[in-house]
């Protein structure tokens, strides 16, 4: 056997062998465990609990909602890796507000830069193409222009995890969310004709893979399994602009009402219990807000928080 | 002037494999490059579809200059620009004794084949049956590329990164990261592409690339049809080979290095119709005897060898061809008469074309088959048809929602489109047009099967006011209990037939909900609801 004929046998056997095992290897095999909310250091609080600014520009809103809250730095401690978790599942603009207002998602990541986070991630799982959410959305350039990542998701970065309740045992969770120091999540207030609303305890949807399409079939156990899974350190509702139908996709400006108003707290539950006064919407009525308060992720008594409601 | 050839030629192939890198959505909404430039300076195509729908697009016209071209200086198209051409050129060995290589090259009367091809071709075309896309070069090269070759590549270069990105050792992802994001922004599609038939139209390629081993350029000498239709206007082409018989010691190195088997090897047998002037003739001559030169045409010379016998076959043959295809009881087969006769009432359900695609008959009349609207398909959803347009339509786009769907916001197949199969559409009517419609399968859709919530599908409708909504209605679980559970229902008003629906059902081997062609804006007859299309079907 020559030379020629041997590298050519040799290199047929290899990707004889070598190739089926190759693809897709990642997202299947053993779960691995993995507690993110247990890793996470506590926040001690100094300000209210929750703040409540309205009448201004996006910008704005967000800077002085954190700031009553005690400021970014209360939340995110330097050389810190922040993920923060918009919506941006849409192919839609923002006007249309199915997707967070990019000022609000820029400025919160300007505002983790500042309180000396060594790395800032925004990420989001979409449901219609990625690169239209993305570049649609605005967040894209809005995050690229203040230096933070914003990669698009492969499959190679979800890993089976232990999700360790009740109804969702594992799950393809994005790695980095396993990873990162602190979650800061920001949804934008919609309609959801499942699961009443969509703010920010279902947004954490958008941290998985799998047949996500499935979750449906419980929708408010999963979600409030879920957030229970991610333990947000802030959930920051963008209500800048709020859907009011057709949601969460929306698409008709009909069905958008301006509210200019941006919610900080640290309490996920209690977040979409006051955002669900938008939609006029009793929280008590939301199945997955009670199952989130009797797990003891939240409460749906916001007033007990100390509300900050501000008024620029 | 080789030099200057393989120069030319490596720039278009370069160009080639450019302008497909960006058959791709990019981050715009208009494609920034004119990436089906090709096909505008491919006369055949421009011709078939004149004599098929008596209309071309005006951006085909630029092929009279490739007409123009060959009258005066014959096949320099198939030698200096066609990227099919380059790459049957490079692949295409020169292997064995001088006296074989010199045997391979010599004129073979099969190479009329390519002619009996073209008027075949063009005949169906005048009968009304565009099937050049079989054949056409860059359609054949479009399509291998993007159903065939670009889907392999992408799957090795991730086959290599995936499992060596998921082990996530950091170390290892900081070095290679970085590369494969590189690749995925300038080589690879932003997901890894699947076809229908991506194995079966990469074996004819492959087959097609294998047969250079028989001939040098085998595809160009006995197949291309392009390459015919260039040979023919060749006739009174202004190169002209000369050979010096003074010098001329009959060496026949000529011949050994000759890309179109065209016997250069003296005037009078040189075969202008076969010569693809690429100068390896002159410049292989050691004797400098063979000089391309600017001169009328010899009436002496030798050009198309095409018998009357075949151009007679071949008118039998096309019109045979085209009854067969015209007895096919579906309706897709579009007559010749007119829209009156069309014979049966039979429409494939399956066949949901790309939004802006003409009515079928005008739709059959210029698609080429070529890929193009499949490559850029932002989520994959368009495939090249097996049999549900009939054999006429084998080859053409057609959507299958459980691979992909049609994005809401997204008018790239139109845009791509070389001849107008596909009308480019403005975002605005790419909204109201419907190129199906959804219907839910109540037996196995969970909310009416099972009794359980799911609703998928209204959540992600993507129209502004959802064609999808629900009824809250109680129901009998199959444990017998009583359960209130929320029904999808479809609004057929509002209904597109994006398929986004069936592509998200959780009952991933058989939807709940899936779109069939009925109520497709652009057919008169397949349609339902007499208030939507407003009758006159004939």
């Amino acid at each position: 056997m020559d030379r020629k004929k041997f590298l050519k046998v040799l290199s047929a056997g290899c990707l004889a062998v070598g190739l089926p095992g190759c693809g897709g290897s990642s997202g299947g095999g053993k779960a691995v465990q993995a507690m993110p909310k247990t890793q996470r250091s506590k926040v001690r609080l100094e300000g209210a609990r929750m703040a409540v600014v309205t009448g201004g520009e996006p910008e704005a809103l967000t800077r002085r909602a954190i700031d009553e809250l005690g400021g970014m730095g209360l939340f995110v401690s330097r050389g810190d890796k922040v993920l923060i978790k918009p919506n941006i599942g849409w192919d839609r603009v923002p006007a249309q507000a199915a997707t967070t207002n990019p000022e609000v998602v820029a400025t919160l990541v300007v505002m983790c830069q500042e309180a000396g986070a060594a790395e800032v991630l925004v990420i989001d799982n979409t449901i219609s193409d990625a690169r239209r959410c993305y570049t649609r959305s605005g967040i894209k350039a809005a995050v690229e222009a203040v230096g933070a990542q914003i990669p698009y998701l492969e499959d190679y970065n979800f890993s089976k995890v232990n999700i360790g309740g009740e109804l969702i045992k594992e799950w393809p969770v994005y790695r980095e969310a396993l990873e990162v120091d602190k979650i800061i999540n920001v949804p934008i207030a919609k309609v959801h004709s499942l699961s009443r609303l969509t703010i920010g305890m279902k947004n954490f949807y958008g941290l998985l893979g799998g047949r996500r399409n499935q979750l449906h079939q419980d929708v408010h156990l999963s979600i409030a399994e879920m957030t229970a899974f991610f333990a947000p350190t802030l959930t920051v509702v963008d209500a800048v602009r709020i859907l009011t139908g057709n949601g969460p996709s929306g698409g008709s400006l009909s069905d958008v009402k301006k509210l200019d108003t941006v919610i900080a707290t640290t309490d996920p539950v209690a977040a979409d219990a006051r955002a669900a006064q938008f939609f006029g919407i009793d929280p008590q009525e939301v199945r997955y807000l009670t199952l989130g308060s009797e797990m003891g992720i939240g409460t749906l008594d916001f007033s007990s928080l100390g509300v900050k409601e501000v008024t620029l | 002037m080789r030099t200057a050839r393989r120069i030319s030629q490596s720039l278009f192939f370069i160009l080639f494999l450019f302008l497909l890198v960006m058959t791709e959505y990019k981050g715009t909404d208009e494609i920034k490059y004119p990436v089906e430039i090709f096909f505008y300076f491919d006369p055949l195509v421009a011709v078939s579809a004149f004599l098929a729908a008596h209309r071309v697009p005006k951006e085909l016209l630029w092929s009279l200059v490739v007409v123009g071209l060959s009258v005066l200086s014959g096949r320099f198209f198939c030698s200096w620009v066609c990227p099919m051409g380059t790459l049957n050129h490079v692949l295409s060995h020169s292997r064995g004794k001088a006296a074989e290589q010199i045997k391979g090259n010599r004129y073979d009367t099969r190479q009329s084949w390519k002619y009996v091809m073209v008027v075949f071709f063009l005949l169906l075309s005048v009968l009304g049956l565009q099937l050049v896309g079989f054949l056409d070069p860059f359609s054949v090269l479009i399509r291998s590329f993007a159903l065939a070759v670009n889907p392999v590549l992408n799957w090795l270069v991730r086959a290599l990164f995936y499992p060596l990105l998921g082990l996530g050792w950091p170390w290892l992802t900081a070095v290679i990261e970085p590369v494969f994001s590189f690749l995925r922004q300038a080589v690879l599609s932003f997901e890894q592409p699947y076809f229908y038939q991506g194995l079966f139209i990469g074996s004819i390629f492959l087959a097609i690339v294998l047969l250079n081993r028989f001939r040098r350029r085998f595809w160009c000498r006995f197949l291309c049809p392009l390459g015919a239709l260039l040979g023919l206007l060749s006739r009174f082409s202004l190169l002209r080979l000369v050979v010096d018989k003074e010098t001329c010691t009959g060496c026949l190195s000529c011949i050994k290095n000759c890309e179109g088997a065209c016997e250069p090897q003296s005037t009078e047998s040189w075969i202008r119709s076969e010569c693809l002037p690429c100068w390896n003739c002159v410049e292989s001559c050691p004797h400098g005897s063979i000089k391309i030169k600017l001169a009328l045409p010899g009436l002496t010379d030798r050009s198309v060898d095409l018998g009357r016998r075949h151009v007679i076959s071949s008118v039998g043959a096309a019109i045979g061809a085209v009854a067969l295809l015209r007895i096919d009881p579906r309706k897709v087969a579009p007559s010749l008469v007119s829209g009156e006769m069309r014979g049966s009432k039979k429409f494939n359900p399956l066949l949901i074309r790309p939004p802006g695609a003409l009515a079928e008959k005008e739709f059959l009349e210029r698609c080429v088959k070529c890929g193009e609207c499949m490559k850029v398909c932002i989520k994959n959803a368009i495939h090249p048809a097996l049999m549900e347009a009939g054999l006429e339509g084998f080859w053409t786009p057609y959507l299958k929602m459980q691979l992909g769907y049609c994005e809401y916001n997204c008018t790239l197949c139109g845009q791509v489109c070389p001849t107008g199969a596909l009308e480019k559409l403005t975002l605005e009517k790419k909204h109201e047009t419907k190129i199906g419609l959804a219907f839910f399968d109540k037996n196995r859709c969970i909310p009416y099967a099972l009794g359980r919530n799911c609703i998928v599908c209204e959540e992600v409708c993507p129209t502004p006011k959802k064609a999808i909504w629900f009824e809250e209605k109680e129901v009998t679980d199959p444990q017998g209990n009583l359960v209130l559970v929320k029904q999808p229902r479809i609004d057929p008003y509002l209904c597109i037939g994006c398929g986004m629906c069936e592509y998200v059902c959780p009952l991933v081997d058989k939807p709940g909900v899936y779109c069939t062609s009925i109520g497709e804006s652009r057919s008169p007859d397949n349609q339902l609801l007499l208030d939507i299309y407003g009758g006159g079907a004939t």
